[in-house]
């Protein structure tokens, strides 16, 4: 019987295409804009979550710190401990961790800054370069999100056999080396604490972005570039006889929840430092400031995509509206359904399910227009950040889905449009009287 | 005596009770129809055969008197069941047809049956059987806006039969027909009649076709003013 009446409710939609086109008209634009609407919200919202994430969201900050006293007394004479060996996290207790949460820790990006200075030609005065030097953990260039153009990246071997290795960045060869190979070549570096050699092995495309704002009031040649060296290499530089990390970030995996890894890393160090009595590790993680931001869209969404609902009941009133129209223009055909038996609940059935069908022909043309429309924007907003913000587009992780959610609540307020729209109308038809009907003309 | 398929005693119809314009337009009618029997009501317009025939049909509801059909109080019956006693027992073949428009032929004789309580199985096989009886099963498939005007009224014919009803009511089935198609109608009811021994009730302004009946009753102004046997018998 409801099969019946959907067919029955296709075939009179279908008879009059254009006024039920014209009818539906306000469901698709209330549909097709919730889930314009919702897509946006969602797809900013990923946008950032996955952005932020590639900045550092997705980064652990953790550090070694001493025990605080706990009484009054002790704070009088207590005094920061000196750092030992042991105090320091040691790579073990790193590859501990990263095997433990193996789908939440995946790297290690500890750096430590030994100073600036100028690589110089000992032939000829005009051919130097600007650096700062870097000690860092091979994870670096990558949690920095640094591609290598030339050579290798920095090593474990090189880190633990301390060697004089480095990998500079690719426009400082260009000042530098000119068009002549830098793989292989040794360079002299001239600090304030003294010259050190180190033999280049890998080049990085460098991105201005990720090292802050340009100084231009200095010559582009004499534009300082970071130049990376092994991090214990530059711990011996250094003079400081520590192998472990006393401040490091931890890379989370992309998918993984950084605040149950963040807790996750608290408790291994716990209980890894629970027998130091004098330090102690702490860790954070930025993500929990965007907690703030996710509630502040999702309300836009949610407000914004109430008043594209209001549309609905326009929409709804417009489907009630030509219900009320056919039902006068069939008043003949219910009569005569009467007449050949149906009752009154049959025909206020009949009438109520086409008007669902209608309002749900319309959702979904709307839930189809909602999502391409949704996904042309996120082409174009894609088109203009990689076009208006190409130093910083390697950062920008552009995420457009239509909201799942959205669809189906669209379709089942669609739905309860019909059903609400519908009653009157085809209550209306079913309280007629079958002489009334059957002789209307 | 055979069983009384409608018993009619003293029906009085008025409109706009207790209002100024009251009218009455059935005064008191009495009638029996035996099971069998293929009769006429004529009467000029405005006599009150339409009235008469609402209310036989289960359309209308009487002010006053007693009607049973099958032996049934139908004015006690609620609207629900009043629906079904249509369905089941009433035949109704009209003027203008009243087919489907969006349905085709077969579509349009299964209506009955998507309103019948029970499941009928083989529903199109049945449906088909009564367009092979009224000889429309080549347009089966046809829509109304398909057919002419004689081919319509078989096929309304055949909705009236798919139920097996206790009477078939015919409302001036042959006005909207030229008259050789109107024949041909004609006919197909005196088979029904002959063949399956079908209750029929034909409502007619023209004697020439009330006089094909059995029996003849006529009504003017609200009252039966004669009611005899018909050339056939």
């Amino acid at each position: 019987m409801i099969l019946e009446n959907i067919k029955e409710a296709f075939a009179s939609i279908l008879s009059n295409k254009m006024r039920s086109l014209l009818t539906m008209l306000g469901i698709i634009i209330g549909v097709s804009s919730v889930i314009i609407i919702t897509t946006i919200g969602g797809s900013i919202q990923s946008t950032l979550t996955a952005t932020l994430n590639s900045m550092g969201g997705n980064m652990i900050s953790v550090y070694v710190q001493a025990r605080y006293p706990e009484t009054e007394e002790d704070w009088a004479t207590w005094t920061y401990p000196d750092m030992r060996e042991e105090d320091y996290v040691s790579q073990e207790m790193i590859d501990g961790l990263i095997a433990a949460y193996p789908d939440e820790i995946t790297g290690i990006a500890a750096q430590n800054y030994l100073g600036s200075g100028q690589v110089k030609d000992e032939a000829d005065a005009d051919i130097y370069a600007n650096v700062s030097i870097n000690g860092i953990t091979p994870e670096y260039l990558s949690y920095m999100k640094l591609k290598i153009r030339r050579g290798r990246n920095l090593t474990a071997e090189d880190n633990a056999g301390r060697k004089r290795v480095c990998v500079i960045a690719d426009t400082m060869v260009k000042n530098y080396f000119g068009d002549s190979n830098p793989i292989g070549e040794q360079i002299s570096v001239a600090t304030e604490t003294g010259v050190f050699d180190f033999v280049v092995v890998g080049v990085y495309e460098y991105n201005q972005a990720l090292f802050g704002r340009v100084d231009v009031t200095v010559a582009e040649k004499d534009r300082s570039t970071e130049m990376m060296i092994p991090l214990q290499t530059c711990f011996k530089l250094q003079g400081k006889d520590q192998s472990g990390y006393e401040y490091f970030n931890l890379m989370v995996a992309p998918l993984a929840d950084v605040e149950k890894a963040t807790a996750d890393v608290i408790t291994y160090f716990e209980e890894v430092y629970s027998r130091n009595d004098k330090f102690n590790i702490y860790a954070y993680n930025m993500a929990s400031d965007m907690g703030m931001i996710n509630t502040v869209i999702n309300v836009i969404t949610i407000a914004v995509s109430g008043i594209a609902a209001i549309s609905l009941i326009v929409g709804g009133v417009g489907v009630m509206n030509i219900m009320l129209v056919s039902i006068t223009e069939r008043t003949r055909e219910i009569g005569v359904r009467m007449a050949l038996g149906a009752k009154r609940g049959t025909i206020r059935m009949q009438f109520v399910i086409e008007a669902i069908v209608l309002c749900l022909i319309g959702g979904m043309i709307g839930v189809t227009i909602g999502i391409a429309v949704g996904a042309l924007l996120g082409q174009i907003a894609g088109f203009v950040i990689q076009n208006m913000y190409a130093d910083y587009s390697s950062y920008i992780i552009m995420d457009v889905h239509p909201s799942g959610q959205a669809i189906i609540l669209s379709m089942f307020f669609s739905m309860l449009t019909g059903i609400f729209f519908g009653y009157y109308p085809a209550n209306k038809a079913a309280k007629m009287e079958v002489i009334d009907a059957l002789r209307y003309e | 005596m055979s069983e009384a398929v409608i018993r009619m005693e003293n029906i009085i119809k008025r409109y706009y009770i207790g209002k100024p314009n009251e009218l009455e337009i059935l005064h008191g009618i009495s009638l029996c129809v035996q099971k069998g029997e293929f009769m006429s009501i004529v009467g000029e317009s405005g006599s009150g055969k339409s009235t008469l025939m609402n209310i036989i049909g289960v359309l209308d509801r009487q002010t006053e008197g007693e009607y049973y059909l099958e032996g049934q109080d139908v004015n006690g019956m609620t609207d629900e069941v009043r629906s079904a006693v249509r369905n089941r027992r009433i035949g109704f073949v009209f003027q203008n047809f009243n087919l489907l428009p969006r349905a085709n032929a077969i579509k349009n004789v299964m209506v009955p049956l998507m309103y019948g309580r029970e499941k009928v199985r083989d529903q199109k096989e049945r449906a088909m059987e009564m367009l092979k009886m009224v000889g429309m099963e080549e347009r089966a498939g046809h829509r109304p806006n398909e057919l002419s005007g004689g081919q319509k009224q078989r096929v309304a014919i055949a909705r009236a039969m798919i139920n097996d009803p206790a009477i078939i009511l015919a409302d001036e089935p042959t006005g909207a027909l030229d008259s050789r198609t109107g024949h041909l109608v004609m006919d197909l009811f005196h088979k029904l009649h002959e063949e399956q021994g079908k209750t029929i009730v034909l409502i007619t302004h023209s004697q020439e076709l009330a006089s094909e009946t059995q029996r003849i009753v006529t009504l003017l102004d609200g009252d039966i003013v004669a009611d005899k046997g018909g050339a056939r018998e």
